[in-house]
């Protein structure tokens, strides 16, 4: 067993102690995608006690140009991605404990899988969740790494409650009409970049390595060639609902959270985001005729066909998703669109 | 500085304004005004530290956006 190991004990800031260390940890990791596949990869492989991964979502040709953990066979089958990514990791390291789970990841469901958690991963691809994990993180005291990508560009912060600002402190809202995969691409490169950093940051606090984790919020554009590393120590916010001094954990709040609710007798579920916004129609509509899209738009709404589905946007932000009863799955393309 | 999707907004990776004396929170509403931008949510760094709304800009300070991005 510690000749699988060798390469990664031989790495002075791991050793054997750190391998240990490593075998004793539950990580677990919120969405099975691009940055599910690769954070899951290498964490599977460097050895960790066991891996949580939850998704509600099941695997499409379009995934298989950047989520490395999934084959040709997977789409055919139209696995569920926790399910394929399972299977996979299962193959390449026996020795990991893997607990996949099918389902959206909610702020009640996640709260149940906090207790023996020594670490969350971000591989999701929306800020509302990231906001509810975020709170949880800060109500639990577990450090969670955060992830993102688009296009060519990627970013990821560390982090750590009681150390550094958390991303309610950077935020202060959650955004609405962020650019998404499914409007701005990806590729590949940049995925990997972002893994790169969340894993290695992951190792670093599973061997307990706490002087080395990395303090600043990286992001980097691979096409354009730019890299920042941005100092945090101003970010902390005293005042922040989710960290500071008087909290509330507001993304726990079902009133905080986006509502969906199938509507009577049609097969469509409304999704309502968390406040009123105005969205930019004119802009979203062009972006996604000039992807191919099939889009209509008017002063008030915008529809376009997604697959079976067909999605009216308002210029509120409030959302229908025709051809479907599953909220779950609704809220997932609305998220396409809208991160 | 413009990074990810502001920058393709703007057209370019940076700009030169005469912005000394003047706030963070100043800078993003003339930007978001001049370029058509939303920058509610984008996290400002001066000179690569993270500065919050109330920060004075000097000559010769880089003014950097970073836009949250949600993809993964």
């Amino acid at each position: 067993m510690d000749d699988r190991y060798s390469r990664q004990i031989l790495f002075s800031p791991i050793g054997k102690s750190g391998q240990e260390k490593l075998r004793s940890k539950h990580v677990l990791m919120i969405g099975a995608g691009a940055l599910g596949s690769g954070n899951g990869e290498v964490l599977t492989r460097a050895g960790i006690g066991k891996l949580t991964i939850i998704d509600r979502d099941y695997v499409e040709a379009s995934n298989l140009q950047r989520q490395q953990l999934y084959t040709e066979e997977d789409v055919r089958e139209k696995l569920p991605k926790a399910v394929a990514a399972e299977k996979r990791l299962g193959a390449i390291n026996s020795d990991v404990s893997i607990v996949s789970i099918v389902g959206d990841a909610t702020p009640e469901m996640l709260e149940d899988l906090m207790g023996d958690v020594d670490l969350i991963l971000d591989a999701t691809d929306n800020f509302e969740t990231r906001m509810a994990i975020n709170d949880l993180s800060q109500k639990h005291q577990i450090p969670w790494i955060y992830g993102a990508c688009v296009g060519s560009y990627g970013m990821s912060f560390t982090i750590i409650p009681g150390k550094t600002p958390c991303l309610n402190c950077l935020l202060k809202k959650i955004p609405i009409q962020g650019m998404t995969c499914d409007t701005g691409g990806i590729i590949g490169p940049a995925v990997q970049m972002v893994i790169a950093h969340q894993s290695a940051e992951a190792l670093k606090i599973l061997v307990e390595d706490w002087d080395s984790v990395r303090d600043t919020f990286t992001s980097f554009d691979l096409w354009r060639n730019q890299y920042t590393s941005m100092k945090m120590g101003r970010a902390k916010d005293e005042g922040c609902l989710s960290c500071g001094t008087s909290r509330e954990y507001p993304y726990l709040e079902k009133d905080n959270l986006s509502r969906s609710t199938v509507l009577c007798g049609r097969d469509t579920v409304q999704i309502r985001p968390p406040r009123q916004s105005a969205i930019d129609l004119s802009d979203l509509a062009n972006r996604l005729a000039t992807l191919q899209y099939e889009v209509k738009a008017n002063p008030y709404l915008l529809s376009v066909e997604m697959g079976e589905q067909r999605v009216v946007i308002f210029k509120d932000g409030r959302g229908l998703v025709h051809g479907t009863k599953d909220m779950s799955q609704a809220r997932s393309i609305y998220q396409k669109l809208l991160g | 500085m413009f990074f990810a999707h502001l920058r393709d907004a703007v057209g370019e990776e940076s700009v030169t304004l005469e912005l000394s004396g003047k706030t963070v929170g100043d800078a993003k509403e003339l930007l978001s005004k001049q370029y058509r931008l939303n920058l509610d949510t984008a996290m400002a760094a001066v000179n690569e530290e993270f500065a919050g709304n109330e920060d004075v800009l000097k000559d010769g300070d880089v003014l950097a956006f970073i836009p949250p991005v949600s993809g993964g």
